[in-house]
């Protein structure tokens, strides 16, 4: 295994302005993931965990430290490098899955590819793959509106996939689901970790963080 | 992808789509109609003055042929000059007088028109054949209809300045033919005989109202106006071109009202495409801002947002030059009875160099107002954006 992390964050901060005053959501995180890890962040509600996940998926760039992802620091980047980075590298996941409406599932799980290139009857296929592989091989052509919470996040979770990211990073992925629903979205994740994918994942979930094989506690900007 | 995309989202409102297409499409019908009355009117009367292959009018010094009463002098004489002419192929004398027809019933007043049988291009025969002999009479379709005139029939005539009026006054005339008068104005009973039957019986004997020329196949004919006015100082020649320039002077207006109203339905569609998309982009910033967080780049963005609003445009557009056609069509229906203008003028007239220029015009003036929140979506701050909708 590499020893080289998939992702760095080293002494990271990042302040918003706020209405004239400036909030520091992290004041100085860091942490290493190397592949194949599995790594919940837990912490209450404005602790600073989404910040982070925003920071270590490259959507967001620390105001002081630096973020490291597949060796590359992502403040050196201007928006398109930084956009095609979290384009090919990482898969989001989000709480509220955030699916487009107006497209099927296997139309949602192509856009990444088709962002990335990838020519038609490839990403279809591809994207029929993923749905399989997370347990919707029956719902393809269906669009959100006719899927259920369990069922959204397993898309969500096949569009993370698309483009055979490094790093998956998830933010309170079982945050709307019911408590079984939540276990099967953690056997996915436990399942997609021993396949190989590396995953971070923020969660007040204590039975998620169970699953992961490293966690972490941040509090108030800062892990503990 | 982004076609799909942009199509759905927009099927996804259809209410929002209707009353936007539905908006935009009544401006785009006012801009098609604008852009017809434009240049409808010269291009109608650029087409009507060539109708019958004569390309330049011989008229009294400083008017238009039948602008006055003004006649030509001498005509035998100029005609026969103008004949001998190499820039001329051929030349149609046209005396203009009003008349009293009087058939079983009340006299009517018509609009007679002396002419060369051999040389004429006021009217088209129907019927019968052209008047070649005094005493012969071509009466207008609607004319005939109106007064019950078939060919064979009789009917007497007066013209000229003491017109007088009683059963069996004036020369008796036989209808030979029936025709269509191509300068007749709504509503105007026309007729036409022999110039010199016509120039005897209005007292104008020698004169004609104006003349019709044709130019030898290839020949310019604005520069035979020109060539020609030089050797005739003491008429006025101009080509087809020159009296739509001389009759767009005197209907500016309507050019001048078709600019600003076009102009203002190109505004009113920008501010009604930008309204529509701005509301639509502002209620789906969370969408953009995940779009964003997971890959999808700005030109991505901005070309999908653009892609609705042209899309929303193309709609609207289409359906708006399809209602613009019907609506020039009830307004020139209204406009046909224009008064002294020939009944062949169309006001619209559909152009599809102008109706292709009205829909490119539509579709920058929605990218335009589509741009701005387009621009302003794929800028935005991605991580404060998802944080601000999910708190």
């Amino acid at each position: 295994m590499s020893t080289e992390p998939i992702v760095e964050a080293v002494d990271v901060a990042r302040t918003y302005a706020m209405q004239r005053a400036a909030v520091e959501a992290l004041k100085g995180v860091t942490l290493r993931v190397m592949p194949g890890d599995f790594v919940a962040i837990m912490g209450p509600s404005g602790s600073g965990k989404s910040t982070l996940l925003h920071l270590l998926g490259a959507v967001d760039t620390p105001t002081r430290g630096a973020v490291r992802l597949t060796g590359i620091d992502v403040a050196s980047l201007d928006d398109r490098e930084r956009t095609r980075l979290r384009l090919l590298r990482v898969g989001l996941v989000f709480q509220r899955f955030h699916l487009l409406p107006m497209l099927t599932a296997r139309e949602n799980v192509e856009l990444p590819m088709a962002e990335a290139g990838v020519a038609r009857g490839e990403r279809e296929g591809r994207a029929l793959k993923l749905l399989e592989r997370v347990g919707l091989g029956h719902r393809v052509d269906h669009r959100p509106g006719r899927l259920s919470g369990g069922e959204h996040q397993r898309v969500a979770i096949a569009r993370a996939l698309a483009n055979q990211p490094r790093l998956i990073v998830a933010d309170e992925p079982t945050g709307e689901l019911d408590s079984r629903t939540s276990e099967s979205i953690l056997d996915l994740f436990r399942d997609l970790n021993g396949e190989g994918a590396t995953i971070v994942v923020a969660t007040h979930d204590a039975h998620l963080a169970e699953g992961a094989t490293s966690r972490r506690q941040i509090e108030d900007g800062l892990l503990v | 992808m982004i076609l799909r995309y942009a199509s759905r989202e927009l099927l996804a409102h259809p209410l929002r789509t209707l009353l936007a297409i539905g908006g935009v499409a009544v401006a785009s019908a006012m801009l098609l109609d604008m852009l017809m009355l434009g240049g409808g009117l010269s291009t109608s009367f650029s087409e009507l003055l060539t109708v019958r292959g004569y390309e330049l009018r011989v008229s009294p010094r400083g008017t238009l042929p039948l602008d006055t009463d003004v006649t030509l002098r001498n005509a035998e004489a100029l005609v026969s000059e103008l004949r001998a002419r190499d820039e001329v192929a051929g030349v149609a004398p046209v005396l203009a007088a009003n008349a009293l027809l009087e058939t079983d019933d009340e006299p009517v007043r018509v609009f007679a028109l002396g002419v060369d049988p051999d040389e004429q291009g006021v009217y088209t025969i129907r019927e019968g054949a052209a008047p070649r002999a005094a005493g012969q009479l071509l009466v207008g379709a609607e004319a005939a209809e109106e007064l019950g005139l078939e060919v064979g029939a009789s009917a007497h005539l007066t013209a000229g300045g003491g017109l007088r009026v009683g059963r069996g006054i004036g020369e008796r005339f036989e209808v030979v033919g029936i025709a269509d008068f191509v300068y007749a104005s709504t509503g105007e009973r026309s007729v036409a005989m022999d110039l010199d039957a016509l120039a005897r019986l209005a007292g104008r004997d020698g004169q004609i109202s104006f003349a019709m020329l044709r130019v030898p196949p290839g020949q310019d004919p604005e520069a035979a106006a020109a060539s020609l006015s030089v050797v005739f100082p003491d008429v006025e020649i101009a080509s087809a071109a020159e009296l739509v320039e001389k009759a767009q002077r005197r209907l500016s207006y309507f050019r001048q009202l078709a600019l600003i109203l076009g102009t203002v339905s190109l505004v009113v569609t920008a501010l009604l495409v930008g309204t529509i998309m701005a509301v639509s982009i502002n209620d789906r910033y969370r969408t953009i801002a995940v779009l964003r967080a997971i890959g999808i780049s700005r030109r991505s963005v901005l070309v999908t947002l653009a892609a609705e609003g042209l899309l929303l445009v193309t709609l609207a557009a289409l359906t708006g030059l399809i209602l613009g056609a019907f609506i020039a069509r009830y307004l020139e229906s209204i406009l046909a009875d224009f008064p002294g203008l020939p009944e062949a003028i169309r006001f619209f007239v559909f152009q599809p160099r102008q109706t292709l220029q009205a829909f490119l015009a539509l579709l920058a003036a929605g990218a335009v107002a589509v741009a701005i929140p387009a621009w302003r979506a794929a800028g935005l701050p991605i991580a404060r954006t998802l944080h601000e909708e999910e708190m």
